[in-house]
């Protein structure tokens, strides 16, 4: 097992007008290939902050993320992009798929800018593997919160990213859904040796997780 | 090709999203593909008829005069030479006369002609009869019907009886007469009976010929004994009628490019509310790793696949109706082909390209404002309009591109560059008005009242669509009203206010021992009686400072026609008072040398200083003379104008005749009839017969200025919805918060009618006084007419425009406040 993430000293500052919140201070944190990590802190604490960081959607406004090797708060908008791309998945809270795109066309999109061959037959496949085999052809409006979910996941699986990132993915769901739901998380992540980071509220998902990282105030106990 | 995959899927799924964009582009593309195909269409058909419109393969210009019989003898030998002659002239139906008087074209023709095309008459066999019978005449359709004419009825030319043999449809070669005029076409041996005793400067004789050998050497040598006499070829045919063409046509262009631009700020919004619809979709593709580069692309597909599509349909469209539009041109005797023409089609679609991509630049660029972090956060800021410094460079580099396409087409080059100076100039000023007005509001202290404070926060906040508003709706305001004024005053200037002052009657043909019992009889009718007689003489301008003006001006100058052929001059002790001297000093009368009094526009067109020497051919003899003023001279007023007047004192003894104007106190104490048997040389004009036919012409041209007017506002308008929904999108959520909070809808809907009154506030003195400046300056320096202020069209049209503007805003604006938006919102 190979590191695959290491945050030294990374600190978040947001301004606005004349104050400045410091939103993350001095995290310090390391994560193998392979692991699964959950997030756990009171609202505010910075959880989501946090993701964002490793994502490379926020830049830190100081310290150094790598992420598999490469220095990435060093790296230009379009070089992460590109790490996003082949690397990383995201899972929301509130799921997130796009509007005039059917579930297989959310799927197969990611793999298709990924130049995979046969993209939609993969992605029909990964489908059906979550349980959604006769609903490839409905659009997002026409699933329910925890379909929707699922195709969701499945869109953050399909390139078998290195990492998953997942801010309270069940959060807007009911209980028999979530447990649905982070079955495949557990299943697929093991599966293919992937890591992940969980935000999330619930107890028992989280225990399941080899560490839980706690924070508070912006900052990792 | 990927990115072109997912452009066309997304495409197919929210092209009635975009369909505001399809429309302007539609609209836009499909008036100028008109107007670049009617004004290439109209010079083909010229060129292709050039031998018709001239009548030969060539013609021999004997300065109006008879030709010479041995170089008659020397053309018979090239090939077949037609003769005719053309004068003008009058027909009644009866001698004893009644209102019923034409003033005509007569053609004298002899029985080689027409060389090429062919005269149409009904019925068949009346041309035959017209050719042998030595008394018979072919009159043109209109006269037929108004004079109710039967086939074998006499009509009368200058007292001699006809037999009607039939009507006319068209004569290949009617020259002059073509744009307005009623003639009628005798042959040879029956003009010969009307005894045409005139000194001439009134008769064309025209000579031309028929061959397939090589001409132009040979023509060349005997024309060096014969100096007066020119060779016309067919490409100098119609050359009035191309510049009227062009002139036209590069005004209708420059109009419809306006609206292009004006278009572009509505397809930029349309887009703008596009890309913020999606813009869930776009920050999902970057947080699955796609770069911001590759979704500006596939959105650059997209709206080129539009362009693309929607241009070659309205240039198919253009090309369909315009045979629709031969009806309007039926004047000029052509009728125009239907074809698709690719050149021009590369230029309405780079014209496309260029505009589309100078608004979507700033727009597309919007997309790098939209983050993925959104998704986390659940909330979405609307974009707005981005202006990199590259961006800017990049859209001024296309503005230049696309300007200099218009100006390298344009042969007046100064007009269109000012035109293009001062709408980007009006640009600036209307969007730096409502940047003082946005200033000005943020001054203003909070006020109470509940709808003026949120029209007042939302005309001052950030993304407020206030400056494009005022931006688009000033611009096309300021145009339509332009064009109003000028159309307007068009008119009046033509048909209006001239027949107050304009005489009731021309004359002309007055010989020299006729002009006292002519000015006795008008006297005797009438004492209180105004007019006017003047020498006239025919003269043509062969050179200027010693070298042929021909050489240097070429026959797209605004003057060219002084130079066709030619010309009346006239001479006189005193300045016409109608024609205010503008730069020298009137006649010398001690110098007895030639003094010569030039129009003030000819001059400047020909680049004539003061003492300038030019010359003029006078019955085949150059005299030259000085220039020694200029005259302001306005063709348009009706009465004797000249281009040129010589001094009395040299002039006296040069052989002449007389035109004359007369206005009388009671016009029914002058009895045509009684004088057409007095007089019998000399012709009348009756000037509202005239008048009539111009206005008809007016009228036609008054209507293509209306459609295109039209076209601005429904432009204009729509630019002005997209705005709206723009803005509506923007003020949804805020609308149904309020609601939630108790606020009623009425409210809101007094609010959006403040913030309108604000913007049409703004915009109504501004663009007022746009349209008056350029108005006055279109219509007075470059139709040459005077202008006037009208009001009751101007607050017309303001009106309309605001009317119009209010109902679209409330439309759209009422969509988002029906309960049906809580879905919209839901799903978005
Ligand atoms: N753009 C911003 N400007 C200023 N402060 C911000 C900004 N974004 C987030 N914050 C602050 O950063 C802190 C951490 O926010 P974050 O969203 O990371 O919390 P969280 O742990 O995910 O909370 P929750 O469990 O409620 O989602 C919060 O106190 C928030 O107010
Ligand atoms: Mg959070």
């Amino acid at each position: 097992m190979g590191r695959l993430l290491e945050l030294e000293k990374v600190n978040l500052h947001y301004k606005s007008h004349n104050t400045s919140v410091q939103v993350i201070k001095d995290a310090d944190l390391n994560i193998e290939s392979g692991e699964k990590v959950a997030i756990v802190g009171k609202s505010g604490s910075g959880k989501t902050s946090l993701i964002m960081l490793i994502a490379g959607l926020e830049r830190p406004t100081s310290g150094k993320i790598t992420f598999d090797g490469k220095v990435i708060s060093a790296l230009s908008e379009n070089e992460l992009a590109d790490i996003r791309r082949e690397s990383i998945g995201i899972v929301f809270q509130s799921f997130y798929l796009i509007p005039n795109y059917t579930a297989l066309e959310n799927v197969s999109l990611i793999l298709e800018i990924n130049n995979v061959q046969n993209a939609r037959k993969k992605a029909a496949d990964l489908l059906s593997q979550f349980g959604l085999a006769d609903r490839l052809n409905h659009f997002p409006t026409q699933l329910s919160g925890g379909e929707q979910q699922r195709v969701a996941i499945a869109r953050s699986m399909a390139v078998m990213p290195k990492l998953i990132l997942a801010d309270e993915p069940t959060g807007n769901l009911d209980t028999e859904n979530s447990k649905l739901i982070s079955r495949l998380l557990f299943d697929y992540a093991k599966q293919n040796n992937s890591s992940f980071i969980l935000v999330t509220h619930d107890q028992g998902f989280a225990a399941e997780c080899d560490r839980i990282i706690k924070i508070e105030d912006g900052k990792i106990l | 090709m990927q990115d072109f995959r997912y452009a066309i899927r997304d495409l197919t799924r929210s092209y009635k999203k975009l369909s505001s964009i399809i429309i302007t582009l539609f609209i836009s593309l499909f008036i100028l593909s008109l107007i670049i195909n009617l004004e290439s269409g109209l010079k083909k058909e010229l060129n292709n008829n050039a031998k018709i419109l001239l009548g030969g393969d060539f013609e021999i210009d004997t300065k109006n005069q008879k030709i010479d019989a041995k170089f008659y003898n020397d053309l018979k030998s090239l090939g077949i030479v037609s003769s005719t002659i053309e004068f003008s002239t009058m027909l009644t139906k009866s001698l004893k006369g009644g209102d019923n008087t034409f003033f005509i074209r007569l053609k004298a023709v002899d029985n080689n002609y027409p060389l090429y095309g062919e005269i149409l008459s009904k019925p068949d066999g009346g041309l035959q009869r017209m050719q042998s019978e030595d008394n018979a005449i072919l009159v043109n359709k209109k006269i037929f019907e108004t004079l109710k004419l039967k086939i074998n009825d006499t009509v009368y030319v200058k007292q001699t009886p006809f037999k009607v043999v039939g009507f006319l449809e068209t004569v290949p070669d009617l020259g002059r007469a073509i744009l307005f005029g009623d003639f009628a076409v005798v042959n040879i041996k029956a003009f010969e009976r009307l005894n045409v005793t005139a000194l001439g400067s009134f008769i064309n004789y025209e000579y031309k010929v028929k061959t397939d050998k090589d001409f132009k050497s040979d023509i060349e040598k005997k024309l060096k004994q014969y100096p007066f006499y020119k060779i016309r070829l067919p490409e100098e045919a119609a050359n009035n009628l191309k510049r009227v063409i062009t002139n036209f046509s590069e005004f209708l262009s420059l109009v419809s490019i306006s609206a292009m631009l004006i278009a572009g700020i509505g397809i930029a919004n349309t887009l703008i509310s596009f890309i913020n619809e999606k813009n869930i979709s776009i920050a999902i593709l970057k947080s699955v790793g796609l770069r911001s580069g590759n979704i500006k692309k596939i959105f650059y597909i997209e709206i080129f696949i539009l362009l693309f599509v929607i241009s070659i349909i309205s240039y198919a469209c253009s090309v369909i109706s315009i045979p629709g539009l031969n009806h309007f041109i039926t004047n000029f005797g052509i009728t125009l082909q239907t074809e698709f023409n690719v050149v021009n089609y590369l230029i309405i679609l780079s014209t496309g390209l260029l505009v589309v991509s100078i608004f979507c630049i700033p727009t597309i660029a919007s997309i790098e404002q939209i983050k993925a972090t959104s998704l986390f956060r659940n909330v979405f800021q609307l974009t707005k309009f981005q202006f990199s410094l590259k961006n800017i460079l990049l859209i001024a580099a296309l503005i230049i591109i696309l300007l200099s396409i218009f100006l390298f087409r344009s042969e007046k080059t100064y007009y269109t560059s000012m035109y293009f100076l001062f709408f980007f100039m009006f640009c600036a000023v209307f969007y730096l008005l409502s940047k003082i007005v946005v200033f000005i509001l943020k001054k203003i202290p909070a006020v109470q009242t509940l709808p003026l404070r949120f029209a007042i926060k939302n005309i001052i906040q950030e993304r407020s669509i206030f400056p494009i508003t005022v931006l688009s709706l000033g611009i096309g305001t300021t145009l339509l009203l332009t064009l109003t004024l000028v159309g307007y005053n068009f008119k009046r200037e033509l048909q209006q206010s001239i027949p107050e002052i304009a005489p009731d009657y021309f004359f002309v043909s007055i010989q020299k021992n006729e002009k006292d019992p002519f000015t006795n009889f008008l006297k005797l009718k009438d004492k209180n009686v105004r007019f006017e007689t003047v020498p006239i003489v025919a003269a043509s301008l062969t050179k200027i400072n010693n070298i042929d003006p021909l050489t240097y001006i070429k026959s797209n100058n605004d003057s060219y026609w002084v130079l066709e052929r030619d010309r009346r001059i006239s001479w006189s002790n005193v300045p016409p008072k109608d024609n205010p001297i503008m730069d020298g000093k009137w006649f010398d009368v001690n110098d007895k040398s030639l003094q010569i009094s030039l129009d003030a526009k000819v001059a400047e067109n020909f680049g004539i200083q003061l003492n300038d020497k030019l010359t003029l051919k006078i019955y085949g003899k150059e005299i030259t003379g000085r220039v020694i003023n200029f005259r302001k001279v306005d063709y348009r007023d009706l009465s004797i104008n000249f281009v040129m007047i010589i001094n009395p004192n040299f002039a006296a003894t040069i052989p002449h005749e007389y035109i004359a104007t007369a206005k009388f106190s009671d016009p029914t104490l002058f009895k045509e009839v009684e004088f057409v048997q007095t007089f019998k040389n000399i012709s009348l004009i009756k000037v509202a017969n005239y008048l009539g036919k111009i206005t008809d012409l007016v009228n036609k041209i008054f209507i293509a200025v209306v459609i295109i007017s039209s076209v601005v506002v429904i432009i204009g308008l729509m630019v002005i919805t997209s705005a709206v929904v723009v803005q509506a999108r923007l003020g949804i959520y805020q609308n149904l918060i309020f609601k939630i909070l108790g606020l009623r809808s009425s409210k809101l809907i007094y609010a959006n009618l403040i913030e309108f009154l604000f913007t049409f506030i703004s915009i109504f003195f501004i663009a007022s006084l746009f349209s008056l400046f350029t108005s006055e300056f279109v219509v007075e320096n470059i139709f040459r007419l005077n202008w006037n202020i009208e009001i009751v069209p101007m607050l017309f049209v303001l009106i309309l425009v605001g009317v119009l503007t209010l109902i679209l805003i409330f439309i759209n604006t009422r969509r988002f406040l029906k309960p049906s938006v809580y879905p919209l919102v839901r799903n978005e």
